[in-house]
């Protein structure tokens, strides 16, 4: 009984460790700059958004999902996120990139531009920096003590909006590794929630060289290899005109796209419909589809507007 | 009865008989019974039926969910078959075993024997837990030697290699590694459900009653998993990490799974066990 008590009580939940003071500004830099070492992990993705599971990305529903991660330093990396029932792999070993699938046992494999769609937001260190980039001119900056995660202390750093941004976002917290400067957790909190709306972090996580063949990949025998414009699975439309436009910067950024007219028009129409609710305004009538993070607008003449604001500001932007 | 009181002519005290002639006893008497070889048999029959099932499906079969992952892919099956018999089919036989060996001979009467006998009552668990535990195993083992060769025979191996859920490809040799793995880990599994049954099987001298209340609580166990609410209870539930197995077909192989899913069954086993010796200490014959 005691063992089982045990394995139930959550792991990880030791005491702030004790760093050296550091300033916003130079973590921020150091962060940027980070270079980090090879490593192998696995992150969890704690995901409380709200999306519909897609049939394609079961990830993207609520609830949790793990993620594998190696990197070798370099170019090369590899994701592997596991489902009961299958694995979807992503290698790449700096000019040629894999997905392999394996409930079509398909591989798609591409190079540099060719890239096939890497799920950047399993690698949190990734999806971390990034963000920093993006909002770091609009946001105040702050370090807000310490933490331990994986069993790396780890600096936490507090991106918040400053005041004239208008955004459902309340802060975004990322964990920085003291020693590599490397994100570790990034949790999104929305506004009137003290709960994360998404967090991503490694649960585990060691640094050291890494196996050279975990970052290239054979197609299996009995697998279809195919060209990555082939199966190009609801993926992004890139098509001539219909390239997303941004409206405005830093939190309250607004994506304007365009989706592309197709004969099935109508019933992509009445899916949107029963996902959100209809509104109307000067810029025309479309569906509403809100999540705790994030509104998206799909009009009636197929234009998409999406941000992590309210629907007052996707508003403004369609009527531009 | 499954053994006789050895009878001393010098000294009428009694003596305890060997350790390994009551093993000897146990399994002969566990192997002897029909409904045994019977279920025996009936587990090889479970690959089997799998994989004509996908060869006839054939390439169309291909699709979500883990049988498809056995289309031309042979040495999956073992893996995926013990996964799914898992589910209720390997616990119904080892629940069946445990019921057998102590509210079985109970209801026959048999038990008096046995607990007269000069074997200490420590003994006599000792023995009645190898008895159901030579059953898990060899449900397990027949599953998994039946599974490779109706793999390979009937699917066929893809270059007789395995295919990972992954994408890579493993030789024969690590491809039976991993199937070994996961026989340890299914056994590692029964073992904690036999425990339990056979605490159950102590306190009642009504083998249905252990059938029962092992499959019952196998469902319920499902059921409480499947409540989002419950989400707290699930490392207290054994059930919730028996999906751990397929992960033997992920490269790299990541262990983490089995190993916390091994240490949940460990304490089940140690709780199961603690109170069949505590109930069977105090048993009146």
């Amino acid at each position: 009984m005691v063992g089982l008590g045990l394995l139930a009580v959550p792991t990880g939940a030791g005491a702030a460790p004790v760093l050296p003071p550091v300033t916003p500004e130079e973590l921020v830099a150091s962060v940027l700059t980070a270079d980090p070492d090879a490593f192998a992990g696995t992150v969890e993705v704690d995901n409380s958004l709200g999306l519909p599971p897609l049939p394609d990305v079961p990830q993207a529903g609520d609830g949790t999902s793990t993620a594998r991660v190696w990197s070798d330093g370099e170019d090369g990396g590899r994701v592997q996120l596991p489902t009961a029932d299958g694995e979807k792999t992503f290698v790449s070993d700096g000019t040629t990139f894999w997905a392999y699938d394996s409930q079509g046992r398909t591989v798609t494999e591409g190079t540099g531009a060719d890239r096939p769609a890497r799920p950047d937001a399993a690698d949190p260190a990734a999806a971390a920096t990034e963000a920093i980039r993006m909002l770091q001119s609009s946001s105040t900056v702050t370090v807000d003590g310490t933490a331990e995660v994986a069993g790396r202390p780890a600096y936490e750093l507090v991106l918040s909006p400053a005041p004239d941004e208008r955004t459902l976002l309340r802060e975004v917290r990322i964990a920085v590794d003291a020693e590599q400067r490397v994100p570790l957790r990034m949790t999104v909190l929305a506004t009137g929630s003290s709960d994360p709306a998404l967090q991503v972090g490694f649960t585990e996580l060691a640094f050291g060289p890494q196996d050279p063949a975990l970052f290239t990949f054979t197609p299996p025998p009995g697998s279809t290899v195919v060209e990555p414009d082939a199966e190009r699975p609801e993926g992004l439309p890139e098509r001539p005109g219909t390239a997303p436009t941004v409206v405005g910067d830093g939190w309250d950024t607004v994506v304007l796209a365009t989706v592309p007219a197709t004969g099935e028009g109508e019933g992509t129409g009445m899916d949107l419909r029963a996902l959100g609710t209809p509104v109307s305004g000067p810029w025309g009538s479309g569906t509403l589809i809100g999540t705790a993070v994030a509104n998206a607008i799909v009009t009636d003449d197929g234009r998409v507007a999406v941000g992590a604001v309210p629907e007052q500001v996707l508003t403004e932007a369609l009527a531009r | 009865m499954t053994t006789a009181p050895v009878l001393d002519p010098v000294s009428d005290a009694p003596r305890a008989a060997p350790l390994g002639r009551l093993l000897a006893a146990e399994l002969r008497w566990v192997l002897r019974r029909p409904r045994t070889l019977v279920m025996l048999g009936l587990f090889a029959l479970i690959p089997v039926l799998i994989s004509i099932g996908v060869a006839t499906a054939g390439a169309t079969g291909r699709g979500p969910g883990l049988v498809s992952a056995v289309a031309g892919n042979g040495l999956v099956l073992p893996i995926v078959a013990l996964t799914l018999s898992m589910a209720l089919l390997l616990p119904l036989a080892v629940a069946m075993a445990a019921a057998d060996a102590i509210a079985g001979e109970s209801a026959h009467g048999t038990l008096r024997g046995l607990l007269l006998s000069p074997v200490s009552r420590l003994r006599l668990v000792v023995m009645k837990a190898f008895g159901v535990l030579v059953v898990a195993t060899l449900a397990t083992v027949v599953v998994a030697a039946v599974g490779v060769l109706a793999g390979l025979v009937v699917v066929g191996g893809a270059d007789g290699q395995l295919v990972t859920l992954s994408g890579t490809a493993l030789g024969p040799g690590a491809a039976l590694l991993r199937v070994g793995l996961v026989v340890v880990f299914v056994v590692g599994q029964l073992a904690a459900v036999g425990a339990v049954a056979l605490a159950v099987s102590s306190v009642t001298d009504h083998p249905l009653v252990v059938l029962a209340s092992v499959l019952g609580a196998l469902i319920v166990f499902g059921v409480l998993s499947a409540i989002p609410a419950l989400e707290w209870l699930q490392p207290w539930l054994l059930t919730s990490g028996w999906t751990a197995g397929v992960d033997a077909l992920r490269d790299p192989l990541p262990l983490g799974g089995m190993i916390e899913s091994s240490l949940r069954a460990l304490c089940y086993v140690a709780v199961g066990m603690g109170l069949t010796t505590y109930r069977m200490l105090r048993r009146d014959a």
